[in-house]
């Protein structure tokens, strides 16, 4: 490039910014969660090594944690990316109407999470929500959405995937957009049904970008705080305690040590899991993919 | 092609129960906003109603929205300034200089996104108490830029890179320097990305809940914060939180709708670019 060495002194200001404000806390944090430090016990502070490590493996309220947020991330990205996938093959077709909708699909993705998930519950209310009103007068009773502990785990479920389907279906309805149109002509030319030539041309030139966004979509939904908090709160019991909000909880209890240990134990999770998407990911591509 | 009316017609039809999804939470927020305590409890659920703004004047009264507003929008402005001033050099920076690992630092970048916020929140609630930030706008700021810090150069990449290089090199030759050519000359060309920029670094910070619900305490207390406040009793605080939630998410609707064509742009530039 032309304009020589000054772009160091470019990067230098944001990199360092952000250098402070992310790593300097994760250090800190690695070396807290070695520590048994209770806040409310300041002069009591020791030295346990991997202690806080090893008791989170045999910690049947942790463990479950894990479970609830791998159940909430898988469900939430199956339907997201279902739906997503389908919304943008809808919109895909040639109407013009469709360009106009297309701004009211998205709002959710914008609303502020604590306010739709308050929509939600709203919504969800047993006695006095819409829902069950309706659904009660269809003959199917008052479902008690957020407090039965196996439904409450479907209702936060949904809610996440009202608020990011329209992100699901942005980003492949921008893949489907910088398709080449001649590939679809000469299918059709050559007889291909609408089938085949989805299966055919659509599928291989996406899968790139559709795994790029159930990468994306699976790292933020496992660490999902804002609804569940304002839904359920993790309950009813540890119904919906997802590892976030075991983690809210040990700092609220003021348990410094543990706190860290359990977000550091969630980032190799994460990194686990982006791991083995991105091997999915970057394996060898079709041609033209 | 034209397509076939039947198709039209299953198209409209299948977008019925779509927008309905979509829409009716919001639909039905707004209109309990305006509803009398009576008509929130109706049964039926009254669809059509006499509106009223007692909700938002007891809002306006009764809890002193006002100052969690002006809170909101100063750690919202602030995190906007900061992320754009940062995102704006680094972004240049990448754009147009090449050097030993900078595809692998712009990814790092990116990754630092990624890691889960309560992991950050811990440490930096105690970094924070001891430099005696907690509860400040500025301990907020700090926090907020950093979130928005790598899709701000992210996107900006993607902006700078399309500016003419040969405008760039002809001022350079005239004696600018490369930090007057990116005010003078690429800045204005770019406008829109910094438009979008600066969009997404704002509701970054008008939407966070987290950090806001740990660091605020009464000072610094934002909007987020205070709806799911109001939230733990749905009974008799339904009307004013459903006011309180509207008057929050309106700015993102207006900007949402306002500046659809370069949400879209800025969202799915990273995924269908890089």
């Amino acid at each position: 490039m032309a304009i020589g060495s000054a772009g160091r002194w470019f990067l230098l200001p944001g990199l360092v910014f952000l250098f402070a404000i992310d790593l300097i806390p994760l250090v800190y944090s690695a070396w807290i969660s070695l520590y048994n430090w209770w806040l409310i016990r300041p002069r009591d502070i020791r030295f346990v090594g991997l202690a806080n490590y090893l008791r989170l493996g045999h910690d049947p309220e942790f463990i479950r944690a894990v479970v609830v947020t791998t159940l909430f991330t898988s469900g939430a990205v199956v339907v997201e990316f279902l739906i997503g996938l389908g919304l943008a093959l809808l919109f895909a077709q040639p109407f013009r109407f469709l360009r106009r909708l297309r701004v009211l699909i998205l709002l959710p993705l914008f609303v502020v999470p604590v306010v739709g998930a308050t929509m939600w519950r709203v919504i969800f209310h047993p006695e006095v929500g819409v829902l069950n009103y309706y659904l009660n007068a269809l003959g199917l009773g008052r479902p008690p959405w957020l407090s039965d502990p196996t439904l409450a785990l479907v209702s936060i479920t949904l809610v996440d995937a009202w608020r990011t389907i329209p992100f699901m279906f942005l980003v492949i309805y921008a893949g489907l957009e910088v398709l080449p149109g001649e590939l679809f002509e000469a299918a059709a030319v050559d007889g291909a049904s609408g089938w085949q030539s989805f299966r055919y041309i659509t599928v291989p030139l996406l899968t790139y970008i559709m795994l790029l966004a159930v990468l994306i979509r699976a790292m933020d939904a496992f660490r999902e705080f804002d609804i569940i908090f304002v839904l359920t709160g993790g309950g009813p019991g540890t119904a919906t305690q997802t590892v976030q909000i075991l983690n809210y909880r040990a700092f609220g209890l003021g348990h410094m040590g543990e706190a860290n240990a359990i977000g550091l134990v969630t980032l190799g999770l994460v990194a686990l899991m982006c791991w083995a998407l991105m091997r999915l990911i970057l394996r060898p591509r079709p041609a033209g993919g | 092609m034209r397509p076939s009316r039947l198709r039209t017609v299953l198209t409209a039809l299948a977008m019925l129960p779509v927008l309905a999804w979509t829409l009716f939470p919001i639909y039905w927020i707004t209109t309990a906003s305006f509803k009398t305590e009576l008509a929130l409890y109706a049964r039926p659920p009254q669809w059509l109603f006499t509106p009223i703004l007692d909700n938002y004047t007891r809002v306006l009264t009764n809890i002193p929205f006002m100052q969690y507003l002006k809170n909101s929008l100063v750690i919202a402005i602030g995190t906007t300034l900061g992320s754009l001033v940062l995102g704006t050099l680094a972004g240049y920076g990448f754009a147009r200089f090449r050097f030993r690992f900078s595809e692998a630092v712009r990814f790092l970048v990116l990754v630092m996104r990624m890691a889960p916020r309560m992991v950050l929140v811990v440490p930096y609630y105690l970094m924070m108490q001891r430099l005696g930030l907690l509860d400040t706008y500025t301990g907020l700021v700090l926090a907020y830029v950093s979130f928005a810090l790598p899709f701000s150069i992210w996107l900006l990449i993607g902006f700078f890179v399309d500016v003419p290089i040969d405008v760039e090199e002809a001022a350079l030759i005239d004696g600018c320097s490369p930090l007057g050519v990116l005010v003078r000359i690429v800045i204005p060309i770019a406008a829109p990305g910094l438009v979008v920029a600066a969009i997404f670094a704002f509701l970054v910070s008008w939407n966070e809940f987290l950090f806001a619900l740990i660091l605020s305490g009464v000072e610094a207390k934002t909007l987020p914060v205070v709806i799911a406040g109001l939230n733990t009793d749905v009974g008799p605080l339904y009307g004013e939180m459903s006011a309180a939630a509207v008057m929050v998410m309106l700015p993102n609707i207006v900007m949402t709708v306002a500046l659809q064509r370069y949400l879209v742009k800025g969202l799915t530039l990273g995924a269908v670019k890089g």
